[in-house]
């Protein structure tokens, strides 16, 4: 069945980092959107908000304000995405998203919100037993990152049968670099025989009053001449503030969680909390992948198909947040790197060969992870004349040229301010309030 | 006995001492089967490649390969191998082939095209020729793994990660070799009274400790391997020896090579993405599925020749060389290097004979008559048996620490347990040597971690030991993953990234 033709003044394409943040921005400016794509690469996030912290090379540098480091980022590399906007936009940015994730019920131990001497990086223990430096902090993370600034005494447990979480592996490393760190395993009530264990399934079992007692009583025995208690990420996936100060209360310790690999409870809260607001969003969302977007009459053209239905879009305006090769936003033809849905020119080196290092580790990244869509300062791609491409086609996110979040620990600020810039740039021309 | 080098032929002769009753010591800088030994094709040559241009080894091969499917049955896969012909290959060598076969002794029958098509569906449509030969596949890793053990039950002492500094010699004898413990640091003498250097393509470099030289040559050969099994049997290019003309199967998977590259530097082997390029090109037309089909990763060995004049690359023999360095004044040191896997009994026979005649020992070798004992060291090399094992008896406690090749906890105890009994704990990439965790899909993504978590709950790891345990495990497979890296498998580097370097922050930690 066809329903009528949405029209709409902005479309969103995608639902990682950078499209939540997109819709997002644009409710805050009373732009009404729709937006399309699945949300599945927010499964990974860790549930921090990285800004800026490695200046990759050959001798990588870390900085301890990210912003010292945006500006020693951008002399260079002047193109980087963070060269089109101001420290002021990159705050604005962090401070709207952050207070609508905590309006969803994730907090963050976040910097003194205008200050920029407190916006420091700080420092989570990961699961490698490395430190893992980051600007927003989860308030779920937070007694670990205060416990490592204040050299007190940590316990990780960890749970028979939950692969990739090993407490003695983080104990003994974090020892090594002189934190006071111990390790200890309990098996997980109810299922103490089960090989296999999955966080999402233990952090459903905890939001059950008795498991979760049970959990703390197995925990208890192993608090003594501790400070602080480090558990994988599984304190539930709605109630986990709730959880954890229950925990907090009966142990009479602070408690802290550990982002763990995929599919990590850290990022289905943050998706939960998205989706369970989007209807104060004042946002169309359709969780499909949309293939096919045609150019009419200076409007965006698409089709969404649910079931039965399919409905035409035509929207005014459109941010392309499809991610990188996961999210499918790139991918290759014929050993050239190819932006998907518009066939916009990429920028990338000039041949296969190039791509990559040979050292998986290199410290100055491959070079294939710089490669993207190239844009004018309101982030709105370039065609191969250097022009811009349309006038309301805008780029957010790991798609962009010139970045490498993962040794830059940027991904969410690129997301966050790309989002943010192409938004704003897009509310100058929108006369604000619905218009379906 | 002192013998260096882990490989085959090392783990070999460490076998046949200790089964003549000489005590040896058996070091390697890194691990069993670290070298050329664990980076071939894995296949137990009829001898058919090599009749044309090296009749001699074509005849040991023979030999040889019959007596091991008798006597190591369980690291063979008796798959016999295919020659096949396509449209442009040389007549006169299809017309010569059947006779140098008979001649070598080797057994050849002619196929009819269409039968040969029905046994294995991959080959080109275009064939002329096709010739059953008795070639097999053997397991590199479980052939030393078993030898390695065997020779331990008979009191051979097995040094991982041991060093050769320097050897210590009067009047042109040596005394002793001065090594190191490369992960501790620690030097130490090994007293031997004689020495036996079987390091491969290190050879000339292990002599010249001694003051003695091999010309040697190196060749870098490289294969990929392919996510499924393609065929049944071997198959081989029925054309003068060249590149990417044989693809052996091997459990649940297929390799596809080689290529015949010299290099200078021993110190960073890795296949290129032109290499494998140019497999894949040259394989898909014998096989012309190879073009498609999805690959696993690829790797790259060096084949130690022994220089004999001017020759290169793939004129030099493939035969073996083995030195007595008595003649040039170092009396008790003897260099075995070249060679076929398949020949490596009959090179460690050979060279224990030159040793044991000098300490007066009349034990006649036992390695051609006594069978191979299958042991616990080798148990899970091969592709496809540890997802068979946990199939047929489930054991649900058993966490898998690899999903994608199935391997569990209890089947690292086993490996560890190995380790351990030699002396040294357990690495990574041991572990992963020792069977096949990294080895699928996820090429360590995650099994790497897990196994660290696993290695320091039990004891087996201590300090950051993980850290840059992970970090050289993970770069390993990279060094085979990176060349195959065309679109797809963009999306897994980002994933990998993304954990490693965006979450872990390991490029920088440390």
């Amino acid at each position: 069945m066809n329903q009528p033709t949405l029209h709409t003044p902005l479309a969103v394409v995608g639902s990682g980092m950078a499209g939540m943040a997109a819709a997002i921005f644009a409710r805050n400016r009373g732009i009404s959107t729709v937006q399309v794509g699945r949300v599945s690469e927010i499964g990974f996030s860790s549930g921090c908000l990285d800004l800026f912290s490695i200046l990759p090379g050959r001798q990588p540098v870390a900085f301890a304000n990210p912003f010292d480091g945006i500006d020693a980022l951008v002399k260079k590399m002047p193109c980087h995405p963070y060269s089109r906007v101001t420290h002021a936009q990159i705050r604005r940015a962090f401070v709207q998203f952050t207070d609508f994730m905590a309006s969803a019920g994730i907090c963050f131990h976040g910097p003194e919100k205008y200050s920029r001497h407190a916006w420091n990086n700080q420092y989570i223990i990961t699961p490698a037993g490395t430190l893992k430096p980051t600007c927003w902090v989860p308030a779920a993370m937070k007694a670990g990152t205060e416990a490592i600034a204040g050299n007190q005494r940590i316990c990780i447990i960890d749970i028979k049968g939950l692969k990739g979480f090993g407490a003695m592996q983080m104990a003994r490393a974090m020892q090594s670099k002189g934190v006071h760190v111990t390790g200890a395993t309990i098996a997980f009530p109810g299922r103490e025989t089960a090989g296999d264990l999955m966080c999402e399934r233990l952090a459903w079992d905890l939001e059950t009053p008795n498991v979760l007692e049970q959990f703390i009583q197995l925990v208890k025995p192993h608090l003594q001449q501790v400070d602080v208690l480090g558990l994988p990420a599984i304190l539930g996936i709605y109630r986990f503030e709730k959880l954890r100060r229950i925990m907090e209360q009966t142990l009479g310790k602070p408690v802290f969680e550990i982002p763990t690999l995929s599919p990590s409870v850290t990022g289905m809260r943050m998706k939960e909390a998205y989706m369970g607001k989007i209807a104060d969003l004042d946002l169309l969302h359709f969780p499909i992948t949309v293939s096919d977007i045609f150019q009419d009459k200076n409007e965006f053209v698409f089709s969404v198909t649910q079931g039965m239905e399919t409905r035409k879009i035509r929207a005014k305006n459109l941010i392309l947040a499809t991610g990188r090769f996961m999210g499918k936003g790139l991918g290759v033809r014929d050993e050239q790197i190819k932006e998907m849905l518009f066939d916009l020119p990429v920028t990338q080196p000039e041949n296969r060969s190039g791509w990559l290092s040979n050292d998986f580790f290199d410290p100055a990244g491959h070079p294939v992870n710089r490669a993207g869509i190239e844009t004018d300062d309101c982030f709105r791609p370039l065609d191969k004349a250097g022009a811009v491409f349309h006038p309301r086609l805008y780029a957010a996110g790991s798609i962009l040229a010139y970045q490498d979040w993962k040794r830059e620990k940027s991904g969410a600020g690129i997301s966050l301010v790309s989002a943010f810039k192409a938004v704003s740039h897009i509310a100058q021309n929108i006369p604000a309030g619905r218009s379906e | 006995m002192l013998i260096i080098g882990g490989g085959t032929t090392g783990t070999g002769i460490a076998r046949d001492l200790s089964l003549r009753g000489i005590g040896c010591v058996l070091i390697d800088q890194k691990d069993i089967n670290a070298g050329a030994s664990g980076a071939n094709h894995g296949l137990l040559h009829s001898g058919a490649r090599y009749m044309l241009k090296d009749s001699e080894t074509a005849v040991e091969c023979s030999q040889e390969s019959e007596l091991l499917k008798r006597l190591a049955p369980r690291c063979i896969e008796d798959t016999g191998g295919l020659f096949v012909a396509v449209a442009k290959d040389d007549d006169r060598y299809i017309a010569q082939f059947p006779g140098l076969c008979r001649q070598h002794g080797i057994a050849c029958t002619p196929l009819d095209i269409a039968d040969a098509r029905t046994k294995e569906p991959c080959l080109a449509p275009d064939l002329k020729a096709v010739f059953h030969v008795p070639d097999a596949v053997v397991d590199p890793f479980r052939l030393s793994l078993d030898n390695a053990a065997d020779a331990q039950k008979h009191g051979a002492r097995i040094l991982r990660n041991t060093r050769v500094m320097e050897f210590i010699s009067h009047n042109g004898t040596l005394s002793a070799a001065r090594v190191q413990d490369v992960r501790t640091g620690k030097i130490f003498l090994i007293e031997a009274l004689q020495y036996i250097n079987a390091t491969g393509a290190w050879a000339d470099k292990v002599a010249a400790m001694a003051g003695v030289h091999i010309p040697m040559l190196y060749s870098k050969g490289s294969l990929v391997i392919t996510q499924n099994r393609i065929s049944s049997r071997v198959i081989n290019r029925l054309r003068p020896a060249s590149d990417a003309d044989i693809l052996v199967p091997g459990g649940t998977v297929s390799i596809i090579g080689t290529t015949s590259l010299e290099i200078d530097n021993l110190d960073d082997i890795r296949p290129t993405m032109d290499e494998v390029d140019m497999i894949i090109r040259q394989g898909a037309v014998m096989v012309p599925v190879l073009a498609t089909t999805r690959y696993i990763r690829a790797y790259a060995g060096v084949r130690p020749l022994v220089k004999n004049g001017s020759e290169k690359g793939r004129t030099i023999s493939r035969n073996y060389t083995l030195r007595d360095h008595e003649a040039e004044g170092v009396e008790n040191l003897v260099t075995i290097t070249g060679g076929k896997l398949t020949t490596y009994r009959l090179m460690a026979e050979k060279t224990v004979d030159i040793v044991a005649k000098r300490l007066n020992n009349t034990v006649s070798c036992q390695t051609a008559v006594l069978p191979l004992p299958p042991s616990k060291k080798g148990a899970w090399t091969e592709p496809g048996k540890s997802p068979r094992a946990w199939a047929a008896h489930p054991r649900p406690k058993d966490t898998l620490i690899c999903e994608c090749e199935m391997v569990s906890e209890s089947m690292v105890d086993d490996i560890v347990d190995t380790l351990n009994a030699e002396g040294s704990p357990p690495s990574l990439e041991e572990v992963g040597r020792r069977s096949r965790i990294g080895k699928g899909p996820c090429q360590g993504t995650f099994c790497s971690f897990r196994l660290a978590a696993y290695l320091y709950h039990t004891g087996n790891l201590e300090g950051d030991q993980g850290f840059f345990q992970v970090k050289a495990f993970v770069n390993e497979r990279w060094k085979g993953f990176m060349p195959l890296v065309r679109d797809k498998e963009l999306m897994r580097l980002e994933m990998q990234e993304s954990f490693l370097c965006g979450l872990f922050n390991m490029e920088v930690d440390r």
